[in-house]
This record gives structure tokens, sequence and C-alpha cells, in this order.
């Protein structure tokens, strides 16, 4: 059961990944729209003849601004869309249509029942009796105020009900609606009850969420450190981002008035009073608490980790440990995603994420306590800095308290680290011991192959190599379940969650692998996603076993466990083609009016029915011999496989009559060059069947042969494939 | 090691068929055997090189057969190649 919630969870916590995404956009938009249209800064500045009111470029920062602020307004929305296409398990579209209009029909439905109870009167007025902030306008619809979690009731609504029906089947007259049309119709009828419902059942929870955002207001800055040190420790789990998204951006994170508007949520509440900047003095730090403490361990505190890291390293290891470091570092301090450093410590030394958390939980509560007030869209990085703190300048939002906080971070953190990797001897990256086959050590290895080559094809196969060990390590594409990923991991989910190889995943280049009943991560980094969409491209392309025929039925009566190897077994490293001596017909070596032959007593290949009298070299290769007999040719291709070509049956006892060796013994010759010529007439005539066997005479048990031609052939084509196994 | 001679009577001598023969039935042992005629030498299991040797009918050749279990494996030769060349 607790794996179960887990599963679905983590799922929750990924679909949010793709409406996440818009955020840092949109706030780049609204960022530099209002900085720049904001009369302040621009007299402080003196621009006022370029970004002036009635210029252009004035036209067009408040065009972005306006965007920018579009995309947080509509958030509910968005979220509902984004959610059902993260939760539902195929035909997204349909689940993502289904969502838009169940949510037009939710709060279309509570509008109605608003309007018949009488708190929005005939002229569109909220009756004065309404608590403020509970009616809210939403797409134009004036609805209870649910924020993000109306939008998440309907994605997860509909996204159960598509994987319910979106394969129904309707008796044959509805046939039409069957399948996944059924899934907008079923989203229709079920959301207008939901509305219906929540027109009772949502002033009890807001009421609810009320109490608890003003528990948390009221628990001051203790609050604000609880919640940062749960953040912090929920990253390992991957449910972050279900944890703070209801603090950042409803009700639970405090509600406040802006430009006459009731705002919720702690990111909403500072991207209302950016928007709406000429009339703030100091942003709220009461809002910016949950994040605005990122910058300051983000930006310098998990540097100064790196850098202990760094400076612990054996120093024959220190370049590559180094390198790794230094562009998680980077990573950190530009973008807000710790990821890359956090997972370099967190499992070789858990007591140093401990450190971490208290460190950065606290953060939190140090910022709020200075009243610093710096917005982010996404995480606490130099750019979310930049835009919402130096640009706001610091008597809004007091950045510069961020720097010497933020310096003795730097130190604290470095310190503490290298204490405790020095102390405990922990094997952080570069220092590991020399025998184990480390984690720096397979992961700078795959970006040395991933660097080194450069051209096209060769980048391809090695894309495909790590997707075929990620399919491997994952227990075989038959294993797979789906496959997502949200900053940094993999996010998958398998059938049989012991056929998992964490060895295996983590020599792809994975800094760890957390699972949780059928629930997988693997962490990467920050490059998931292309490793994702290769995995994707290879899994839909990967080859099916029905190619080979050998292992689907040899697979399909293996245990699980030896699946793994199997599929490993039954690859085809190399496969040589045999082609037809002369112009014929082609058939299987069953077919051969002859036992010895047909029973594969010499060997494996094919017949040809000769309808030319010249014999040609099947492919590059040497004559080992011809029979004194002239009615067989043994050969050595050059790709080393012993073929005899023997024409006709029992036609060593014509002695010889009837063929003509053009060959010596040794001789190489060239695809296509004449062995013998044959007199046709003589031998049908004279022979029992000139039907000619086709051998490989020495064929290893790995070998197989496939026929790829039945009937007409020409000389020089290909009649059949030795496929070589693992 | 063992070893006996053998004069082939079949008329068209140990041509591809008989060799298949000759082929399996050598597969069966873990000695190895090898057939020598005129100075050049092929080993049974190998029907490529056995064909190479171009054996006809009244001619001689060698049969020498080394391993764990060449007793049976001479005995039971002997026996094929009197049967079956």
């Amino acid at each position: 059961m607790k794996d179960k919630i887990f599963g679905v969870l983590q799922r929750v916590g990924r679909s949010f990944m793709l409406p996440i995404a818009i955020l840092p956009v949109a706030g780049l938009l609204l960022g530099i729209g209002s900085s720049f249209t904001n009369e302040t800064t621009i007299a402080t500045y003196g621009l006022g003849k370029v970004l002036g009111d009635g210029t252009i470029l004035h036209a067009l920062l408040v065009i972005m601004n306006k965007v920018g602020s579009a995309v947080f307004d509509n958030l509910p929305l968005i979220f509902a869309v984004g959610v059902a296409i993260g939760m539902a398990k195929k035909e997204k579209e349909v689940a993502a249509l289904s969502s838009v209009i169940a949510y037009f029909v939710m709060n279309t439905a509570i509008n109605a029942m608003l309007s018949l109870n009488g708190q929005i009167l005939e002229n569109g007025e909220i009756a004065k009796d309404v608590l403020e902030g509970t009616i809210t306008s939403s797409c134009g619809i004036q609805t209870l105020q649910m924020g993000v979690f109306g939008g998440i009731i309907v994605g997860l609504g509909v996204a159960a009900l598509h994987n319910r029906f979106y394969k129904i089947v309707l008796p044959n007259a509805l046939s039409f609606f069957g399948g996944t049309r059924f899934v907008p119709i079923i989203s229709t009828v079920v959301y207008m009850f939901v509305g219906i419902g929540m027109y009772f059942i949502w002033p009890v929870v807001q009421n609810g969420i009320y109490a608890l955002g003003g528990l948390v207001t009221g628990s001051g800055y203790v609050g604000t450190l609880i919640f940062g040190l749960i953040k912090r420790a929920l990253i390992p789990f991957g449910l972050h981002h279900v944890f703070y998204m209801p603090f950042w951006q409803t009700a639970v994170g405090g509600t406040m008035e802006v430009a006459g508007q009731m705002v919720q949520g702690g990111q909403n509440i500072f991207f209302a009073q950016l928007a709406d900047s000429a009339n703030v003095a100091h942003f709220s730090a009461d809002a910016t608490r949950y994040f605005s403490g990122e910058f300051i361990f983000m930006m310098f505190g998990l540097p100064g980790a790196a850098l202990a890291m760094y400076r612990c390293a054996k120093p024959e290891k220190k370049k590559a440990a180094g390198g790794l470091l230094l562009s998680a570092s980077l990573a950190c301090m530009m973008t807000g995603i710790t990821e890359p450093i956090e997972f370099s410590f967190l499992f070789v030394a858990p007591a140093l994420f401990v450190v971490q958390v208290i460190l950065a939980g606290s953060a939190y509560m140090i910022a709020h306590m200075l009243n610093i007030a710096v917005g982010l869209t996404f995480s606490g990085g130099f750019l979310d800095f930049f835009l919402f703190g130096i640009l706001q300048g610091n008597e809004k939002t007091s950045w510069m308290m961020v720097i010497p906080v933020g310096i003795i971070y730097f130190f604290l953190y470095y310190f503490i680290f290298k204490f405790m990797i020095k102390k405990f001897n922990f094997k952080t990256p570069g220092r590991e011991d020399d025998d184990t086959e480390t984690k720096l050590y397979t992961k700078a290895d795959v970006n040395a192959r991933k660097q080194g080559n450069v051209t096209d094809s060769d980048k391809n196969t090695k894309e495909d190599e790590i997707s075929v060990m990620i399919t491997r390590g994952l227990g075989g594409k038959k294993n797979i379940s789906d496959v997502d990923c949200c900053a940094t991991r993999l996010r998958c989910t398998v059938h049989q969650a012991d056929l998992i190889n964490d060895a295996l995943l983590k020599s792809t280049g994975a800094s760890g692998v957390v699972h949780k009943g059928q629930g997988v991560q693997v962490i990467y980094g920050p490059q998931v996603t292309v490793i994702k969409s290769n995995l994707e491209d290879y899994l839909e392309n990967a080859p099916e076993e029905e190619e080979i025929p050998v292992a689907k039925e040899t697979a399909a009566e293996e245990t699980k466990e030896a699946e793994k190897e199997e599929t490993k077994q039954t690859k085809v490293v190399k496969t040589i083609t045999i082609s037809s001596p002369f112009k014929g017909t082609a058939a299987d070596l069953s077919t051969a009016p002859d036992e010895a032959f047909a029973g594969r007593m010499m060997g494996d290949g094919a017949v040809v029915t000769p309808e030319d009298s010249v014999v040609r070299a099947p492919e590059d290769g040497e004559v080992c011999f011809v029979f004194e007999t002239k009615h067989a040719v043994g050969f050595m291709t050059d790709s080393g496989i012993s073929l005899l070509i023997h024409v006709g049956i029992d036609t060593v006892k014509l002695n010889g009559e009837g063929f003509e060796v053009l060959v010596e013994n040794g001789q190489k010759v060239k695809k296509g060059e004449p062995l013998l010529k044959l007199d046709l007439d003589y031998l049908k005539n004279n022979a029992p069947s000139t039907v000619t066997p086709i051998l490989c005479t020495e064929l290893e048990d790995n070998q197989k042969i496939r026929l790829l031609k039945e009937g007409d052939i020409q000389a020089g084509e290909a009649l059949f494939a030795v496929d070589i196994y693992e | 090691m063992k070893e006996f001679s053998y004069v082939i009577t079949d008329e068209i001598g140990i041509h591809a068929r008989p060799a298949g023969m000759l082929v399996k039935e050598a597969k069966k042992y873990e000695s190895k055997i090898v057939l020598t005629k005129d100075g050049k030498s092929a080993e049974a299991t190998k029907l490529m090189a056995i064909m190479s040797l171009g054996v006809k009918c009244g001619e001689t050749v060698q049969v020498t057969i080394e391993g764990a279990d060449e007793e049976a494996a001479c005995e039971e030769m002997t026996a094929f190649f009197k049967e079956n060349l």
C-alpha cells in the first residue's frame, strides 16, 4: 500500500513538471517587463528617452509584462491540462482536450450554483456577505477560488477517467462515441457533478486551507524553518514538488491583498506585487519565505560543499572530480538545480546530506528573518536572483543581504563538509578506492565517450548503447511500464521490481537509483530529458523479439530471471550473407531430393536449381578444392564461412562428365567470377536432379542460417544469411 | 594414441555424402581423429578438410585417434570405415 502511494505521488509529482517548466519563461517576461516599465527604475537610470511612456520599447515591455502575467493568472487551467497529460497513460492528447472541457464545466457548474443560491447577484456582482477572496474570476467565469488545486483536481480526475475509459467498447448503435471519444463525454458529465459537489465541499476545504495557512503564517520563523527542512529532506524521494506547490500556489502559503485583489500562495503574491511594483514599498517576505532562502545555499552554500569535495579528492583524481563538481556547481549557481551536487554525496555519505538539510532548511528561516524578498520562478539560481532581486532594487527586495549571509554559508558548508569528509573518510567524488568501479569513473567514462565521438552515426550508436544498458538495467523492454522524467531523474514504472539491476543503471552515468515498489528513479542530472528522449526513441524502435524468432520462442519459455540473460545471448552481433552462384530457383534445403542433404547432415544452407550454365563465386573468397569428379566445389569466403557448392544430386557418378573446371585449387576469386561450366542438358538427362545444395559445412553453435530468398533468384543475389549470435 | 589404416573400397571414394557421415560419426567422440593420405592430413570433424583430401577408391588412408575415449573410438571407427567406405 505504501509503495503504491509512493508510485502515485511520484507520477503526480512528475506530471507537475510540464506546467512548472513554463514558469521560468513567464517569470522572465514578467520580470523584464515589469522591471523596465517601472517608473522609478526608468528615472533612476535616466532611461526616459528610450523606455519612457510612448516609446516602442515601452509598449513591447508592457506586452511582455501582461503576457507573463497571463501565464500566472491562468495557472489552474495550465495545471489541469498539464497534469492530465502527465497522468494519462496513452492517447494523451484526448486527456488534454477533456481536461479543458472538464475545467470549464466544473467552474460553470459552480458559477451556476453560486448564482442560484444568491452568492452571485443577477448583475454579476458578488453578494456582500460572501467572505472576501473566496470567489474569483477564472477564464471569465466567476467561480470559487480554488487556485491550482482546482486545476489539479480536474487533471487527476480526468486522467483517471481517461485511463479507465479510453478503450471502452459501446454497443454498435453508439460505437461512434466509443473509445477515446467517450472520454470528453464522460468528463463533461462527471465534472458537472463535481462542480455541484464542490459548491458544498470547497468552502469547508477552503476554511481548512485558510486555517492551515494561518497556522504556517502564524508560526512565523519556526514555520519557515520546518518548511525548509521538509522540502530539502524530500529531495531524494522526488516528492518535494508535491510538497511545496501548495505553499507557492495556494492559500496554504498565505493570502494577501495586492492591487485590490486577493492573491493566494507565496509565489503568486510575489508576482502580483511585482506586476504592481509601483505601489509596493517592499515585497512581502512572508510570501517569499518559501523560496528566498534558496539563493543563499544554492548560489553560495552548495558550491562551498563542492569546493570541499574537490579539495578532499585524491591528487590523481582531482582533475576528473573537478570537472564533475565544477559543472554541477555552475548548474546550481546559475539555474538553481541542486541535484547534481546533492546526489554526488547523498548516496555515498548520507550524513553529509543531513548536514545539507539542516543548513539549507535554516537558510529559508534566515532569509525570512532578514526580510529578504527575492522572488523566483523555478529555483534559486543567479538568473532569478538577477531578475527578481537585483533588478527590482535593494529597497524592495533586500537582495544585498543575501551576499554576506551567502558568504557565511559558503564557508560553513566548506568547513563542515571538509571536516566530515576527512574525519569519516567519506567516499565523495575523487576519493573512491581504486579497486572498486566508481560512479565518477563510469560517469566520466560515459561523458568522455560521448564527447569523443563527434560523427553523427557514432554518436547515435553511443546514445543507443546507453539506452540499451538502461533498458537492460530496468529488466528489459517487457518489464518497463512507462518512462518519464523530472528535472534531474528518469522516473520509470516497471512490472517486476526485482529485475532491476542498480549497478548496470549506475554504469550508464547515473549518480543514484531510488526504488520503491514498482517505481524507479534513476538520477542523472539536468541532461535527463535527452536521456529520456533517447530511451523512448530506442524503446519505440527497439528490436522486437519477433525479429529473432529463435529468441522469442526460447524467451517465452524462460523464467523471468533468465530474461535478461536471454536477450544478451540471442543478440545477433554479425550477419554474413551468401549469394546465389547462378540464376535459378531457390528453396529451403529441406526440399533437396536427397536425405543426406535435406537432413542437413553435411551442413545447413539452401538449394538452387540452376537455369544458367556457369557456376560463379558466391562471395569473395578462396577455392579450397574442386573434386576430381568436378561436380562440387569447396569454398572459403573472406568472411570466414566454409561453403560447399554441390551441383546436382548423385552427380559424383558422372565422373566429371558434363562439367568443366575454370579455376584451380587455392585460387582467390572475386564474387561473380566463373568457377565451373555446366552442360545443363547433359546433367538433366544423366543425373537424378540438378538441384544444387549450397551449404555451410562448419557452422558453430552460435551461427544460424536464415533463408533470404525463395523462388526466382539471380546470380549474385543474396540467398541466405548466416546470423552470428553473441 | 591408436592408429589403423584402411583401403577405400567404395567406388566413388570419400565424397560429400560419406564425408558427411564420417564427420557425424567422428563428432561422437572426445578424441581427436585425424585422416592422413599422401602426407596430407585432415581432422575427421572438418567436412571441408576431409573432402579436400580427395580420397578415391583403392587409396589408403591412415587414421589416428588420440584422446580419453580412443579405445572405443578406434573400435567404432574401424567398423564404420568397413561398413561405409
